[in-house]
This record gives structure tokens, C-alpha cells and sequence, in this order.
């Protein structure tokens, strides 16, 4: 089976954020990039579904500038992906999620992909649409939130359920097939030192910007600010000398001020 | 020039140290601390992520990593859990004899199977009436015609109990001192290895250290590593190459200590405003940073010079030594800044303390170190 995985460099989780000189974007001047949340749950789906059907091979794609999305690309190949393939991005371009998507449809199709796997949502932005705006590209059905992807041998369709409010809803479906992963069945893996060392010297395959449909369109939103949160205000700290005397205190602020209890 | 800006590679590999460190190491460094427990299940995870054997060559299975690389990875293990890096680079230091000393031969008998999969390795040179001292040392090995027979007792083996091979060094002559000194593989199932009961130590406690002795062990020929007499020159080689990662393990003991108290420093109020704005404090942390900063650039450096083929003696003893002690002083500050609670063990400050004190002990005691260096120091005024 073919696997296209299409990842993402995202801020690691601890950098602090802030916006460049623009003010319209992250600056991302010495921020660390990384592979995160649903997407190196997707690179995970991607390799049991490899690990469970013999001659099985996994490709994970990119679309991001170098070179960040080289070191996503290469993180995932250490993972176990077979082949990496990096779609150029031009230094200015700021592309909103449809533009991603179609920078992404023409180098996925050409690998002729039974299952494209992405994480339902990118864990920076969250946006949520290059999966569905990818189905529609590709021609293929998409679905978001997807659990418990399975291939079905058998009867050659891919099994998969959606957490619904208060249940979940079970689909099977032929690929090919694009898939936003909530979550695999395993906890992601830790890249084997070996296997970092040998990411390094693999090859990556690139594809120019101009052989992208992406590059006869623009971008049809663009952001106007990039802004942090202000910072919280309103925690009081309350003094007391005894636990009994703190619950007192609690209670009439939570009954009185905040109006919890009536 | 030395360049230490650090490749994508080094930056993956130092990432995937600092994720083990955390993840897995952290949690239960506390819980192995207070018990004395060897976390074997962390060591068999470290094992199957490639972070065991870092020195052994690709060609028999292992990772065949640079000092830099080593010493980048063992820092951010350190900075989780110094007595388990102890316990997981030990196998680099039992096998290094083999590395420098075996035969291509040797080599692939006796490494290979600890790249196929996990067992532990102990170095047996410190004996006890004689650590420092090496060449005084008792252990005996008598030929026996296609055998050697080694009698003695070897101390302070780190995962001593839990090794499935030993690399022992023994005299075929003490009156030869040094020059009788040979280098022996002895796998744990020789008849008469007997490894001594666990030391309750006062830090590093998630490493195991016992005694081992030998009582008649035959061992064959083919398990000499080099030929008699050599083994002296063996053991030096080693600790030459293995010096230096001591020092990054200090380093990350150190940087440990001064996150640490950093933290807390800007956490922790006292007169009305956080004590990091306290110049008492703030000087503290400066010096803090400055030996953090200098332990890490000397370990780099003797990295640096041994990777560019020099023996690196004197820069390997000056890493080791500075750091070490370096570690010790950020420690004592660390605990320090947090107060009484600092001296609590609720905190984790006292541990890096006690831990620190063994490296400046082990892998060559601090004042052997400055005896090196200063031997090599004063070449050049001679």
C-alpha cells in the first residue's frame, strides 16, 4: 500500500511566541521546529498501517520553508517513513490553508496514494481545512477526527470511527482516501538514535514551487495581526491563618463576588 | 579554531537524550534515589533507543559516535538522572578496552552481542587497597596452558552485580608493576566470578556498585585483550577516552542545579518582591552560569582536541576535573538559594549534590587529575 503523510513544522510547544516586525505573522527567528501533536500521530497511523500490510510504503511530505521543513521531513524519516518529499515554498509567500493544500496535491498525486494521512489540524494555527480542501483537489473522500483507522484486507476498505457528542460513528471506505487523524492507536514512537543518524544522509526529493498548482493562484486570506494573549489578570490570593479560616473566605468570595452559589 | 555550533545531527541527537531524560529518566529518579532501585526497565529503554554504546564502531553494530556527540548526549542525560547515565555509559567504559584493545577478532566476538541486544558491561581496574594506584595492583592471572586463572578482588564496579561481562585487568607479575598488568574479557558465567553484595552509596543510588571477585576464574587465551603487559597502556587509553563524557555528565549535573535554582530564584518572594532581584542572589546565579558555562566549553574543547587525533591528556583531566568540581559548587548554591528547603529532600537540589560528589571521585579521583595536569602543564616551562 502507498501512504502519503503530510506533516507540518509547527513551534515547539515551549518557545515563546512572538510577532515579527510586520506584526502580521510569528517570528520565527530562533524558534525550534518540530513535528507536533496530530501530526506525529499521523506519521504513527501511517506506520502501523505499513507495519501491517507487507510491501507497505510510507512517504511524508512537506510544504514549508528550508529549513524547518527539512528537519520535519528528516524527523519523520528517522521515525520509519520511507521516502520524503519537500515542496519548495517561496521566502515571502504567506499561503492560507487552500493554497497549502494545493501546493500539496499535485506532488501527493503523482505518488498515487491509496491513504493521504495529515493530523486533523495543525498544532500551531488549527485551522483544520487542508485535509477536506485536499480531498477536493485529489478527488478523493476526506474525513476530520478520524480514530481507530484500520485496513481490512479482506475486503479491501479502510475502517475508521468519529467521536461524535456522546458516541462515535463507525465508516468504512475504498481508497484512496484523505484522512484527518485525531488520534492512532499507539502513543507516537521516539526515533532509535540509529535510525536519526541514517535520516540524515537519506535523500529527500524536492519539487519546485512552479511545478505546483499553487503557483497560478494567491492566497485568498491573508493575516492581518498576529497577537498574544493578554496576559490574565484578576487571581487574588487569599490570606488566612488557618485552613478553616481560608474555607471561609473562599466560600463568601465564590457566593459573593463570583456569584458561584447563591 | 574549534567550531562548537552544533550540526542538525548533534541538535537531533541531543533531542532525543532530552526526551528520554525527561520522559522516562525524571519521573522515577526520585523513587530510585530514595529506594537505592536500578531501574533496569529504564536501561532496557535506553538500550533499545541506541543511547547505550555510543562508542562502539557502526561496523559491529554499534552507534560509532563522536566524543562531542557522546558528550552532548550524555550532559542531557545527566541533567534527568546522574546515577542512571552512570549506570547506562558504563558499558561504554568496559568496552572501550575491547575497542582499543581487542583484535578485529575480538572485536566482533565480544561487541557485536551487545549491539544485538541489551546487556550490561562492568570495567574491573580499582581494587581494594589500590585504586588510584593502578599499577599496585593484586589480581593475579596465571597462565595454565591454554587458560589464565585469575585470583583477587576488584571494588566500586558500577553494575557490577548486573554484568554479563567484566573487563578485569590483572598482573601475570607484580614485581613488574605496571609492566605486568594484562587485560582480560571475563563473561559472568566464568566458574569463581563472584559479584559482591550492592554499596549503599550516598548518591548516584539508581547505579549499582558491588565488588567483584575472582576466585580461580579460568578464562581462555583468546579472552586476553592485547598481549601480556599491555594492559596497563589499555587502561589509560580508555580512561583517556572516557574523561571527557565525566565531564559532560558534571555539566549536566550542573545545569540542573542552576535551572533549578533559577526558577525558584524567580518564584520565591522574600521582601515584598522575587529574590532574583536580590543582589545576593543574583550574584550567586552569575557565578552559577559562569561555571555551568565554562564546565560545558572545557568538555567541549577536550572533545574537540581528542576528535582532532591529539590524546587530549591534559584537556580531557582539565574537563574532567573542572567539571566536576564546578558541579559540586553549583550544587552547594543551588541548595543555597532554596533555603531550608533546599536541604529538604521533597526538593530535588540535595540529590544533585551528593551525586556531583562521585565525580569528582570516580574515572580518575580530582587530585589524579591535577596531577596529570600539572605534569603536563609544566612540559612546557621545562
Amino acid at each position: 500500500m502507498e501512504i502519503v503523510v503530510a506533516v507540518k513544522p509547527v513551534p515547539e510547544a515551549e518557545t515563546r511566541l512572538r510577532a515579527d516586525p510586520s506584526g502580521a505573522r510569528l517570528d520565527g527567528d530562533g524558534v525550534k521546529w518540530v513535528l507536533a501533536g496530530y501530526d506525529e500521530s499521523a506519521v504513527e497511523q501511517a506506520l502501523l498501517l505499513k507495519e501491517g500490510v507487507p510491501g507497505s510504503r510510507v512517504r511524508v511530505v512537506s510544504f514549508g520553508p528550508a529549513p524547518r521543513t527539512e528537519e520535519v521531513l528528516r524527523a519523520s524519516l528517522a521515525l520509519g517513513c520511507d521516502l520524503a518529499t519537500w515542496v519548495e515554498h517561496p521566502a515571502d509567500l504567506v499561503p492560507d490553508p487552500v493554497l497549502v493544500a494545493r501546493a500539496l496535491a499535485r506532488p501527493i498525486a503523482a505518488a498515487a496514494p491509496q491513504l493521504v494521512l495529515l493530523g486533523k489540524q495543525a498544532g500551531d494555527d488549527e485551522s483544520g481545512i487542508v485535509p477536506s480542501a485536499l480531498g477536493e483537489l485529489l478527488g478523493a473522500p476526506s474525513v476530520g477526527a478520524v480514530t481507530d483507522l484500520r485496513w481490512d484486507a479482506a475486503r479491501s476498505v479502510f475502517t475508521f470511527h468519529r467521536p461524535v457528542e456522546g458516541g462515535a460513528e463507525s465508516y468504512e471506505a475504498p481508497g484512496p482516501l484523505v484522512v484527518g487523524l485525531q488520534q492512532a492507536w499507539n502513543d507516537p514512537r521516539t526515533a532509535k538514535l540509529p535510525n536519526i543518524l541514517k535520516s540524515r544522509r537519506a535523500p529527500i526529493e524536492k519539487v519546485a514551487w512552479s511545478e505546483t498548482s499553487a503557483s497560478l493562484r494567491a492566497a485568498a486570506t491573508t493575516p492581518e495581526r498576529f497577537q498574544l494573549p493578554a496576559p490574565r489578570t484578576g487571581a487574588r490570593l487569599i490570606e488566612y491563618k488557618t485552613p478553616a479560616e481560608a474555607a471561609e473566605k473562599l466560600v463568601r468570595l465564590l457566593r459573593e463576588d463570583a456569584k458561584v452559589f447563591p | 579554531m574549534p567550531d562548537f555550533s552544533l550540526t542538525e545531527e548533534q541538535t537531533s541527537l541531543k533531542d532525543l537524550a532530552r526526551k528520554f531524560a525527561r520522559t522516562e529518566m525524571l519521573p522515577k529518579a526520585a523513587e530510585c534515589d530514595r529506594e537505592g532501585r536500578f531501574p533496569e526497565e529504564i536501561y532496557r529503554k535506553a538500550w533499545e533507543l541506541g543511547l547505550m554504546n555510543l562508542n562502539i564502531p557502526a561496523e559491529y553494530g554499534g552507534s560509532g559516535l563522536g566524543l562531542m556527540d557522546q558528550c552532548l548526549i550524555v550532559e542531557e542525560l545527566a541533567h534527568a538522572c546522574a546515577g542512571m547515565t552512570t549506570s547506562i555509559i558504563a558499558n561504554c567504559l568496559a568496552l572501550e578496552p575491547i575497542v582499543l584493545g581487542g583484535s578485529p577478532e575480538q572485536r566482533q566476538r565480544f561487541l557485536a552481542p551487545f549491539c544485538a541486544s541489551y546487556h550490561l558491561a562492568s570495567f574491573g581496574l580499582t581494587e581494594p587497597a589500590g585504586g588510584s594506584d593502578a599499577g599496585a595492583l593484586k589480581t593475579r592471572a596465571r597462565r595454565d596452558g591454554d587458560h589464565y586463572v585469575l585470583d583477587g578482588e576488584k571494588c566500586f564496579i558500577t553494575n557490577g552485580p548486573h554484568a554479563s561481562l567484566y573487563t578485569v585487568f590483572a598482573t601475570v607479575d607484580p614485581s613488574l608493576r605496571h609492566k605486568g598488568i594484562t587485560a582480560f574479557v571475563v563473561p559472568r558465567s566464568t566458574e569463581g566470578v563472584v559479584p559482591g553484595k550492592e554499596e549503599d552509596k550516598m548518591g548516584q543510588r539508581a547505579s549499582s556498585t558491588s565488588t567483584v571477585r575472582f576466585e580461580g576464574a579460568r578464562v581462555p587465551v583468546d579472552h586476553r585483550l592485547g598481549a601480556e603487559g599491555e594492559g596497563f597502556g589499555i587502561a589509560m587509553r580508555t580512561l583517556d577516552q572516557t574523561r571527557t563524557p565525566i565531564g559532560a555528565l558534571a555539566t549536566g549535573i550542573a545545569q540542573a542545579a542552576l535551572d533549578y535554582a533559577s526558577d525558584y530564584a524567580l518564584k520565591r518572594q522574600t521582601f515584598g518582591k522575587p529574590i532574583a532581584e536580590h543582589q545576593a542572589i543574583q550574584i550567586k546565579l552569575a557565578n552559577m552560569a559562569q561555571d555551568v558555562h565554562a564546565a560545558r566549553l572545557l568538555t567541549w574543547h577536550a572533545a574537540w582536541t581528542i576528535e582532532h587525533g591529539q590524546r587530549g591528556s591534559l584537556e580531557s583531566s582539565i574537563a574532567k576535573c573542572y567539571s566536576s568540581d564546578a558541579a559540586m559548587r553549583v550544587a552547594d548554591e543551588a541548595i543555597q538559594i532554596f533555603g531550608g528547603y533546599g536541604y529538604m529532600k521533597d526538593y530535588p537540589v540535595e540529590k544533585l549534590l551528593r551525586d556531583a560528589k562521585l565525580a569528582q571521585i570516580y574515572e580518575g579521583a580530582n587530585e589524579i587529575q591535577r596531577i596529570v595536569i600539572a605534569r603536563e602543564h609544566l612540559k612546557a616551562y621545562a
